[in-house]
Formats: C-alpha cells, structure tokens, sequence
C-alpha cells in the first residue's frame, strides 16, 4: 500500500506540469517550465530590418545572438517597468528571446486535466486555465512566430 | 580578426580599386567593409565593392561615372525600411559590382574593413523566415551589437535588367571633371 502510494504520488507529480507564469504589459501568460532556457535582465535588442511578422530583432548575449520574438507587440500591448527582463525559449529552430515585464515570473503547479482550450486566437497556446477571473493563455512556444 | 580602420596604418585603400582577379581559397579569410546605415551595422563583402568615396569626389551626382562605368544609386535604406540619414559629413559612396550589375549605396559612416573567417559569419537565425533571408548572408559580431552581412546580389538586383551597355547612361549626369581619387592597385586594404 505504502509502495502503492509512493508509485501514485510520483506518477501524479509526473503527471503535473510546471509552469512559468509572466506578464507582458500587465497581462498574464504562462509557458511550461520545459520551453524556458533562462531568464536574464532585458538588453537593448538590435533591429534587424525584415518581413517576418514580430521577429524584428535580435539580442546579443556574449558569442550568442538569439532572435527577438515581440510578444508584446503581437498583443498590441508594450511592456511594462523600466527594467524589463528576457525570456529564453526553446523554440523548435533554435533559441528565442522575448522582452516580458519586469515582474518577476513565479513557477506554478498546473494540472493538466484543469487544461482548457484557448478561446483567444490572439497567440498560439496549448490552452489555458482559470485564475479567478483571468483565463491564463499558456503559449505554445513551437508554434510561437508562425502562426499569430 | 582584424578592423582596418579608415584611418589606420593598413591604409584603407577606399579609392576605386582597378579590375582584378581573386583566386579565393576556402580557408582564406573574408573581407567586409562595416558601415552604418540608418543607425544599423551593415557588412559589405569587400569583393564586390569598387571603391569608396566622398560626396565631393563621387562628384555630387547620383550615378557616378567612374572609369566609364556608370554606378546606379540604390536607395538601400528604403529598400530596408531604415531611416534615411544621407547626406552627412561622414556620408559616403560606395561602389559595388557583381558580375554585370553596378551600383553605388550611400552611407552614414564607413568603419573600415573587417577581415575574418567565413567561419565567423553567424546564419541569420531561421526564426527570420520573410525576404529578408534573401536580402542577408549572414551577421558578424561587432563591437558590442551585430552587423548584418548585405546579400551583394540582393543588393544589386535591380541594377541588372538596366545594365546592357550604355543603355541608361543618357539620362545619367556625368561628371563635369573626373572625381579625385586615388587608385589602388590591387587591395582594398
């Protein structure tokens, strides 16, 4: 039974997904834990002149240039506090770099079967979840830049 | 790898340079000539450029004629979409050539030359999927930011269809006087 519950209690936290919870422009947006590569404090990013919608830009960190998706702008929203920070996503061609609030993201706890579909069509997201009155989009980072 | 500033002891050369021929092998470094545009680092393959001149010596026209060629104005920062902040003390006209186009791109600043590896030039992340994966071969690390590499071809694109000879020379002001320049032999820098 003891080993029973063990075995129940690993595979329901297996089963749970770790979310990082941010805002950009006061809104409030989630990514799974899995998709973020580091956050870091916001540099100056480099306009890189361009046609594809919202990834305008490139940040350089050391040896590393990463392109700039601009969440906020894809949202119509600009973001919030004067030290801003970066978000790094793992995005399926290569690392990405996004400008969120200067809120500090919190790790969250979510259950998946709470998982709701996304009525917005605003961003691409696996689904969302209800936090009081806010539904909380949570971004699907592959598809992030091909199909907003 | 190596900045040879405009004002360096290599000597930048930035005169228009006589025909050459360069036998490149794949581990000879590359050479890119770093400008500002529109307050944007932007690196010319130093195999396509011709020459580098002042407003006064390109003779304040907008298609100089050098050596019996005519170079076509490109208005590169309208084809970038970058602030247009020609005209400058510092503004200068480069001349490029590839294959049968020439054309002459007016910048902000001229940083000097840049020589490094092909290995050093970073791909454009694939995140850029538009145009503009055409318009680029690749960035270079500067300084504290980035220099985009100018696609020269890209570039000179629009030159192409209008260069058959002498066809659009007739409307093209020439220079009353040849501009002062100085001629390099053989090397940009």
């Amino acid at each position: 039974m003891l080993r029973a519950g063990h075995r129940h209690q690993r595979e329901t936290a297996r089963q749970s997904w770790q979310l990082l919870v941010f805002s950009v422009g006061g809104r409030r947006l989630a990514v799974k834990a899995l998709d973020v590569s580091g956050i870091s404090q916001w540099h100056q990013s480099i306009p890189v002149a361009g046609r594809t919608p919202f990834v305008t830009a490139v940040v350089r960190q050391g040896q590393t240039v990463l392109p700039v998706f601009d969440l906020a702008a894809s949202l119509h929203l600009t973001v919030q506090g004067s030290s801003p920070l970066c978000l790094k996503v793992k995005h399926p061609l290569g690392e990405m770099a996004m400008c969120i609030d200067e809120e500090i993201p919190v790790l969250h706890t979510f259950d998946p079967a709470a998982l709701q579909a996304y009525q917005g069509k605003d961003l691409p997201a696996e689904g969302s979840y209800t936090n009081g009155l806010d539904e909380v989009p949570i971004l699907s980072v592959s598809r992030l830049g091909s199909t907003v | 790898m190596r900045l040879v500033t405009e004002n360096g002891q290599e000597g930048l050369g930035l005169g228009v340079r006589e025909a050459m021929t360069v036998t490149s092998s794949p581990a000879a470094p590359s050479r890119f000539l770093i400008v500002t545009l529109g307050g944007r680092y932007l690196a010319l393959d130093a195999e396509s450029i011709q020459g580098v001149l002042t407003l006064k010596e390109a003779g304040y026209v907008e298609n100089p004629t050098i050596h019996g060629m005519v170079y076509r104005a490109i208005d590169l920062a309208n084809r970038l979409s970058v602030s247009n902040d020609r005209g400058g003390t510092d503004t200068r006209v480069v001349l490029l050539s590839e294959r049968e186009a020439r054309g002459n791109v007016r910048v902000t600043t001229v940083h000097g030359l840049l020589e490094l590896q092909q290995s050093q030039v970073l791909p454009l992340p694939m995140q850029f999927r538009g145009l503009e994966r055409h318009w680029y071969r690749g960035m270079i690390l500067f300084g504290n930011s980035i220099a985009l590499v100018l696609n020269t071809n890209w570039v000179l694109d629009e030159q192409v269809s209008g260069l058959d000879g002498s066809g659009g020379q007739e409307n093209t002001p020439r220079l009353v006087a040849a501009p002062k320049i100085s001629v390099n032999d053989s090397r940009v820098c």
